[in-house]
């Protein structure tokens, strides 16, 4: 029994860690450009409004002032952030079907696509939070004194900046994919046999509990691992301040 | 031919006018000290000296050659702003140095990035690098990162790393206000040096009595305009001006 249960135990650990995986591929470098998105100072608008020959009204000052990449940035991080990634996971698989009668997920792995798709929007905008503190971080006085200097902005970006950020960034970043290992456990909302719902099948076929416990054991051994990674990390960059 | 010269400067941030009709003119070797209270436009002005600030009117030229005139779009190309920076150094209040190079990299680091352009071998900058740390009292803290280091002795190494790259002027924005009293001698001490070996120099500080004794010229700004210029015994012992002498009492009474 118990190798049974290791087995089916280890098939679900294994969908867990291709969505886990697959999150981070993607959702990583997502973050990036949804931080990006959310810091963009561009206002379309300001420049066509204040060099008007009539001196513009209030209005059209809060016009001049918007900066609506980053406007509607904010907007859907705040949505995604807002609400449950259960209730994402739920709308990604099902919405197309109900609402276009067209279910695109209609093919083999579709399932594990349209989680994947749920958890890298979810995550892209939490990383993204947490990138926008590592590049905030950076004193401006940093940058000044690579311009000072006589130094590109690739320069001041690659040789000051980059690392500085990447150390600022490594302990909230590592809080979040922790966290992540053990969301992968919702993707059984859409029917993906994942660890939890592997090991409660034995609870409702066979009446033991043990092997919902056992899943726990995963989960510790996996986390742990990734610990041991994001403290060697930052141990590596502690060289400096 | 005075090195540099800069000509009826003006910089608004908004709506408030933060430097009005600056003008001076600094001669080869010379020192020059700005005085005046926080707020009046000293640390901007060097930040415009500096390419940090673009200002709204006005010309710099240096050695007789236009670096900036804010008539004439021809001079401000974003391209050619990163060159001409060259020609300044500045050292900042709040040092700045770089937190990931030990002390000897933050001093080798840009030089060696121009490398190229400046037809310099690795090892080359590296001997100068350390010659600058000797200079600075340094030999000792080559391999040393900022952390590890106290305010002055950061402050002195980055004063190095301004000098790394021989610009024609270099500039000092309240060098000492960062540090505690009791480190501030050791980076004045080092401008001294500097100055007695004819480095072209703007220091703004509040080191009233430093200013007097290193300085070959004294500019007492208040809100954005030069209320008194010249001599620093005369600016400084017998000002003119009622303003320069109500800002000179606070310091005296201070001390």
């Amino acid at each position: 029994m118990f190798w049974t249960v290791t087995l089916s135990l280890l098939k679900g650990f294994g969908a867990a860690t291709e969505l886990f995986f697959l999150t981070l591929l993607l959702g990583l470098p997502l973050g990036l450009v949804v931080a990006f998105g959310s810091m963009s100072k561009f206002q379309p608008f300001r420049r066509w409004i204040l060099y008007r020959k009539k001196a513009p009204g209030k209005f059209l000052q809060a016009l001049a002032q918007l900066r609506p990449i980053s406007a509607l940035t904010n907007i859907i991080v705040w949505i995604i952030r807002g609400t449950p990634l259960m209730l994402q996971i739920i709308i990604i698989f099902y919405g197309p079907g109900l609402w276009f009668d067209n279910n695109i997920w209609a093919f083999g792995n579709g399932r594990m696509a349209a989680c994947t798709l749920a958890f890298v929007i979810n995550y892209a905008c939490y990383f993204s939070v947490i990138y926008r503190g590592g590049i905030e971080g950076v004193p401006v006085g940093q940058r000044e004194a690579g311009e000072v200097l006589g130094m590109t902005k690739r320069q001041i970006f690659f040789k000051v900046t980059l690392l500085q950020m990447v150390k600022r960034v490594v302990p909230p970043l590592s809080n979040e994919i922790i966290t992540l290992v053990k969301d992968t456990s919702l993707a059984r909302i859409i029917a993906i046999t994942e660890l939890i719902k592997a090991g409660e099948a034995y609870m409702k076929s066979n009446g033991i509990t043990w092997p919902l416990f056992y899943t726990a054991v995963f989960y510790l051994i996996f986390v742990g691992i990734l610990t041991l990674l994001f403290n060697f990390v930052e141990r590596k960059l502690s060289y400096f301040r | 031919m005075a090195i540099l010269e800069v000509q009826n400067i003006e910089k608004h941030f908004g709506s408030t006018k933060v430097l009005t009709d600056i003008s001076f003119s600094l001669e080869e070797g010379q020192a020059l000290s700005i005085i005046g209270s926080s707020g009046s436009g000293k640390t901007t002005l060097l930040r415009c000296l500096n390419f940090l600030e673009k200002p709204d009117k006005g010309r710099i030229c240096v050695r007789g050659k236009v670096l900036f005139d804010a008539g004439d779009p021809s001079t401000q190309l974003e391209g050619e702003i990163r060159k001409k920076r060259l020609h300044f150094g500045l050292v900042f209040q709040s040092f700045n140095l770089f937190p990931q190079y030990t002390a000897l990299q933050n001093i080798t680091l840009a030089r060696e990035l121009q490398a190229r352009e400046r037809g310099e071998t690795k090892a080359q900058i590296e001997a100068a690098g350390r010659e600058l740390l000797s200079q600075m009292g340094l030999s000792d803290r080559a391999d040393h990162y900022p952390h590890q280091l106290s305010g002055g002795q950061q402050q002195r190494v980055a004063i190095a790393r301004a000098l790394a790259l021989q610009p024609d002027i270099l500039c000092f924005d309240e060098p000492t206000s960062a540090l505690d009293p009791e480190l501030t001698g050791e980076v004045l001490r080092v401008i001294r040096n500097l100055a007695e070996k004819k480095t072209t120099m703007i220091i703004v500080t509040h080191e009233m009595a430093f200013a007097r004794d290193v300085a070959d010229q004294v500019i007492f700004m208040d809100e954005g305009i030069i209320v008194e210029q010249g001599d620093p015994h005369k600016v400084i012992d017998h000002p003119k001006e009622d303003r320069t002498r109500q800002f000179l009492s606070r310091y005296t009474e201070r001390n």
